[in-house]
């Protein structure tokens, strides 16, 4: 325990001493408190603390779509875009260089002559760099916390699972950069290496849904339906072996809780903006529902588990 | 010899691509002694210290280091270390720096600011301690490092080059150290080019060229080889007196009398004629080999034998 805390407390004054940190940490604060911004009035939504107003009888203040609303702002522009992508970036580009200055000559040694496992001192370095991002998103959930408790007048606490999911999309691909970085010590390479199986992941899901709503569409009327489907259905197998960073973004919206249910997922906003009953989109809910949760997180950590394996592998074996 | 901390034999290193960096390696370290390993640039000084120290892994090596075979990770946590080159995290502080190596190696939170304390004054860095590394000159952060490597009051201590890049003094604050360190039981490994440090401070010796070992003994046994006295006059020695000491086989050279012998008894007789005809004794001095000289023959028969 002992160990566990002094690499941690060491990873902590390393991030404490990288402007990269407070850059984005105020950049995290700065739209936090833009979200902040947005309020409910008796006839529509504000944004800006009052600056900018839009009349919309379904927002207004203490409507049951306000709550659903204001969430959906959150998982979709805050969580899907801010912390999904530019913060997890961010903080890629940020921790990038913790091994490789990890394994610099002169510096690596003292480590590893302490009575120590090499398998210990990586898994607790690699743990150590995790909070850089669990922190970054633990200050903007909190912010979002209180700004859902003073906007909504209820305390809304499934806004924390953007931490866990927002640490496990970081984790995907913070595990190739230690793969590249144990392996080469360079940190462009790592960096490089992380944007492309992002891009490749990301490209690879969109293609998939692409096919998944085409093979639905086309059910009835085409003949070539059924391979459609088979081509999905390798496009899922092929997608089994990439970590699902979209996806596991999108878990938020069937995790964060509104109007007293679990789930604002895409298909009851669609129905609820068009007036229908909220939550009445069944099609829709199912394509964003087509993989559990199970399999989207599962084979993602395999993923994760893999390279950082062969990470560990090579950092206990190489002679430094 | 006393009870060993380090005994080892047959300490191979190849690495990729077929560079043998130890070609079978043995040395024996007492308990209680400094023990200094020289050995030219590229000679495997710092691979043979990884090696003991888990850095690096050997092709092939048998022994112990302190009672346990060599790789065995608890036996570290009676081992103190200061890398060559060492680079701290310049946005430590000295204390933090030494309270990474007290973590690392299980000592207590109050322990550690209790040896720290302790430490900073030790290596003199006394009101510094609260201040950043990328504030510090090169020879404070190695007395950073040196502290660093005693938090844990170790019992075998390896210093690999601690003077890099540290003045005079310092250089003599290190000296020190290591012989309180010595005078307290604990066995100090000194890894250094500076032939003239090493020789201040090491009570053994070994010389490590091309991976090999081409010399370890005692510092009094090595450097004692060939060893002569030399007898200084005031004025050339007399006539006769030069004579009767060319015919007993010493030197003569003007003022200069020089008697080879591993002990000073046949200097007794050269003083004791030359006090007799009233010549006046300007220096009487033992001549030994220097480390220099003995790690230059030794090099260079290496050389020679390749």
């Amino acid at each position: 325990m002992r160990v566990f805390i002094t690499i941690l407390i060491d990873s902590l004054r390393l991030l404490r001493a990288r402007a990269l940190f407070w850059v984005t940490l105020a950049l995290s604060a700065l739209v936090a408190v833009l979200f902040l911004s947005i309020g409910f009035t008796p006839t529509g939504m504000s944004g800006l603390f009052g600056l900018l107003n839009w009349e919309q009888e379904m927002l207004r203040a203490g409507s049951p779509m306000a709550e659903a609303a204001y969430l959906w702002v959150f998982s979709t522009f805050v969580v899907g875009m801010w912390l999904s992508w530019v913060a997890v970036g961010l903080a890629l580009i940020s921790c990038a260089s913790i091994f490789p200055d990890f394994l610099a000559e002169g510096s690596i040694g003292v480590s590893l002559s302490k009575p120590v496992r090499r398998l210990t001192i990586f898994l607790y370095k690699y743990i150590g760099s995790m909070m850089f991002v669990t922190l970054q998103v633990g200050v903007f959930a909190l912010i979002v916390f209180l700004a859902i408790r003073w906007r909504l007048g209820v305390w809304n606490a499934s806004v924390f699972w953007a931490v866990p999911v927002v640490a496990l999309i970081f984790s995907y691909l913070y595990s190739v950069v230690v793969l590249v970085a144990v392996r080469t010590r360079s940190v462009l390479a790592a960096i490089f290496a992380a944007i492309v199986v992002w891009f490749v992941s990301w490209a690879g899901q969109k293609g998939e849904e692409v096919l998944y709503a085409v093979a639905q569409n086309e059910v009835a009327e085409v003949e070539g339906k059924t391979s459609w489907k088979q081509w999905h259905k390798m496009s899922v197998w092929a997608m089994a072996v990439l970590p699902k960073t979209g996806e596991t973004a999108d878990l938020l919206d069937r995790l964060i809780v509104a109007g007293g249910q679990r789930g604002i997922g895409q298909g009851a906003m669609i129905e609820s903006m068009a007036g229908d009953e909220f939550g009445e989109a069944p099609e829709i809910d199912a394509a964003y529902e087509r993989h559990t949760i199970g399999y989207i997180v599962g084979t993602s950590l395999a993923f994760e588990a893999v390279l950082l394996g062969l990470a560990a592998w090579i950092f206990c074996r190489k002679d430094y | 010899m006393a009870e060993a901390a380090i005994r080892i034999e047959e300490v191979r290193k190849i690495y990729s691509g077929g560079i043998e960096a130890l070609a079978g390696v043995a040395i024996e370290v007492p308990r209680g002694s400094v023990f200094g390993l020289l050995g030219p640039n590229g000679a495997g000084k710092s691979t043979l210290v990884k090696i003991l120290l888990t850095i690096i892994r050997p092709t092939e090596c048998r022994g112990e280091m302190l009672g346990r075979p060599v790789g065995c990770k608890k036996v570290l946590r009676k081992v103190g270390y200061l890398p060559e080159h060492a680079r701290f995290p310049e946005y430590l502080t000295g204390e933090q720096v030494i309270g990474y190596s007290a973590g690392l190696c299980g000592v207590s939170n109050h322990e550690t600011r209790r040896r720290t304390a302790a430490l900073i004054g030790r290596v003199g860095m006394a009101g510094w301690e609260k201040r950043r590394l990328g504030t510090y000159s090169k020879g404070m952060r190695q007395r950073i490092g040196i502290a660093q490597a005693l938090v844990n009051e170790p019992e075998l201590v390896f210093l690999d080059e601690p003077s890099d890049g540290v003045d005079p003094e310092g250089r003599i604050e290190i000296r020190r150290i290591i012989e309180e360190l010595r005078g307290e039981g604990k066995t100090v490994f000194v890894n250094s080019h500076l032939l003239a440090e090493v020789e201040q401070v090491a009570d053994r010796v070994a010389i490590l060229a091309h991976g090999r070992l081409i010399e370890q003994g005692l510092m009094a046994d090595l450097t004692g080889v060939g060893r002569s006295y030399e007898v200084r006059t005031e004025g050339p020695v007399p006539g006769g007196l030069r004579d009767r000491f060319k015919s007993q086989g010493f030197k003569v050279q003007g003022d200069l009398i020089s008697v080879a012998g591993e002990n000073p008894g046949p200097v007794q007789p050269v003083i004791d004629d030359l006090r007799r005809a009233g010549v006046t004794i300007r220096e009487v001095r033992e001549i030994r080999r220097s480390l220099e000289d003995l790690f230059l023959s030794a090099v260079r028969n290496n050389k020679g034998a390749k």
